[in-house]
């Protein structure tokens, strides 16, 4: 994975350091980052998205914390063992609720029907 | 407060109960901060809340009122060479040595600074296309802007005081300028106090975020905990509803007879459950949303 990979909003209602570390979660769980995959340096992710290098360490900080990256001396951050297998799929449909809740209420208060919201989400999702 | 930020002799700016105004009109009324070494401080508020007039006392170009600051520890009226030194300040609207060329002023200043990175210099002139021969007062007022900028950012400042900085720069410059405001913070430990209305360039590089408004800091927290410890609550009606919430900063009636209020919490502790037994409803929001909210 390179810096690239983040997609970064600031002016989301979540702070930057947790939109760094849910995509890493969502990365992990759904088992495209595997144990000993190396993470973009801080140094490079701030300076791709032109934002603050602690925000960064605080997103890896907060993910090492948990076990789920490791930092390896000389080499930087890396997925750690304790998360190894990807979890299952209602783990990680978990992580996707709070997106999926507000979906439903924007379509909700479109009045759009639900058929219509799931096949724009199939052809998105197939892409 | 919500952030009990202790003030040291060390921190590269601080005041205490700050107090100014011009003729009858109050400006600040008593504003007390202390930016950490480090810290990217990220000052924001309407036109003519104050902020150059604050960013002016801090730096000892005004005498207060009443109230104190000071740099590195030393009071900002009585600066010596040492602690000039080490900071770069630059206005709103740099006007000095405009009878010069821009390769002229360059060699001048320099001769001042013996920190003076002249590789940085040469790179930042060539990608903002600028000619060493051309006059000062020959340059478009984002060119001046870009020009003040590289020659604070050449000295090496432990210290840099921008005031709207992005006021003239169009959207590329202004990236570039938060990319090297990040880049300077994270490689070096530069400390850096930026003044700004445009809030997403401070979401991007802020470490922490002040609001000023009718002469006093709001909001004074660290960036990253500053949209998890705000929120704005919705009520449809405002009957029954208390006068005043714990936490409350701000609450506004629409005309349709609805309330919306911005609340704030300590990091670590939970949301009241008081805000939604009363029917709230609580939302999260972008720094911009809630700054809008305040100052209407």
């Amino acid at each position: 994975m390179n810096a690239s990979g983040f997609v970064i909003q600031p002016s989301a209602p979540d702070p930057i350091f947790r939109q760094i570390a849910e995509q890493i979660r969502r990365l992990v769980a759904s088992g495209q980052l595997v144990p000993g995959d190396l993470l973009p340096s801080v140094r490079d992710v701030a300076e791709f998205h032109a934002i603050n290098p602690m925000t960064v360490s605080r997103a890896y900080s907060l993910l090492e914390a948990e076990g789920m990256l490791e930092r390896l001396r000389g080499k930087g951050m890396t997925v750690g063992g304790a998360h190894t297998r990807p979890t299952s799929p209602d783990q990680r449909l978990a992580l996707l609720d709070s997106q999926l809740r507000a979906v439903a209420r924007q379509a909700n208060e479109l009045e759009l029907p639900a058929a219509l919201v799931l096949k724009r989400l199939r052809i998105l999702m197939e892409k | 407060m919500i952030d009990q930020r202790k003030s040291s002799d060390e921190d590269p700016l601080s005041c205490l109960e700050l107090h100014h105004g011009f003729g009858n009109r109050k400006i600040l009324e008593g504003i007390t901060l202390s930016i950490p070494r480090g810290a990217v401080f990220g000052l924001i508020g309407r036109n003519g809340a104050g902020k150059s007039t604050l960013i002016r006392i801090l730096l000892g170009l005004i005498r207060p009122d009443g109230g104190e600051s000071r740099v590195y520890g030393c009071d900002s009226l009585e600066l010596d060479d040492t602690v000039k030194g080490r900071l770069a300040y630059v206005p709103q609207q740099p006007e000095s040595f405009q009878w010069m060329k821009v390769g002229e002023m360059l060699d001048f200043i320099r001769a001042f600074y013996p920190k003076w990175d002249a590789d940085y210099v040469d790179a930042m002139l060539h990608r903002a296309a600028i000619l060493r021969g051309a006059r000062l007062a020959d340059l478009s007022p984002g060119e001046r802007q870009s020009i003040a900028l590289i020659r604070a950012l050449a000295t090496q400042p432990e210290l840099l005081v921008l005031d709207e900085p992005a006021a003239a720069l169009d959207p590329a410059a202004r990236r570039e300028l938060m990319r090297e405001i990040a880049r300077r913070a994270g490689d070096s430990g530069t400390t850096v106090l930026f003044s700004t209305h445009i809030v997403t360039d401070l979401e991007r590089v802020a470490s922490h975020v002040a609001l000023l408004h009718h002469g006093r800091l709001l909001l004074d927290a660290p960036m990253d905990d500053i949209k998890e410890t705000h929120a704005r609550l919705r009520f449809s009606t405002d009957v029954g509803i208390p006068a005043h919430f714990t936490g409350e900063l701000s609450r506004r009636r629409h005309d349709d007879g609805s309330l919306s209020l911005i609340v704030a919490r300590n990091a670590g502790e939970q949301w009241p459950t008081l805000f939604t037994s009363e029917g709230g409803v609580r939302e999260s929001l972008s720094l911009e949303e809630l700054f809008v909210e305040i100052v209407q």
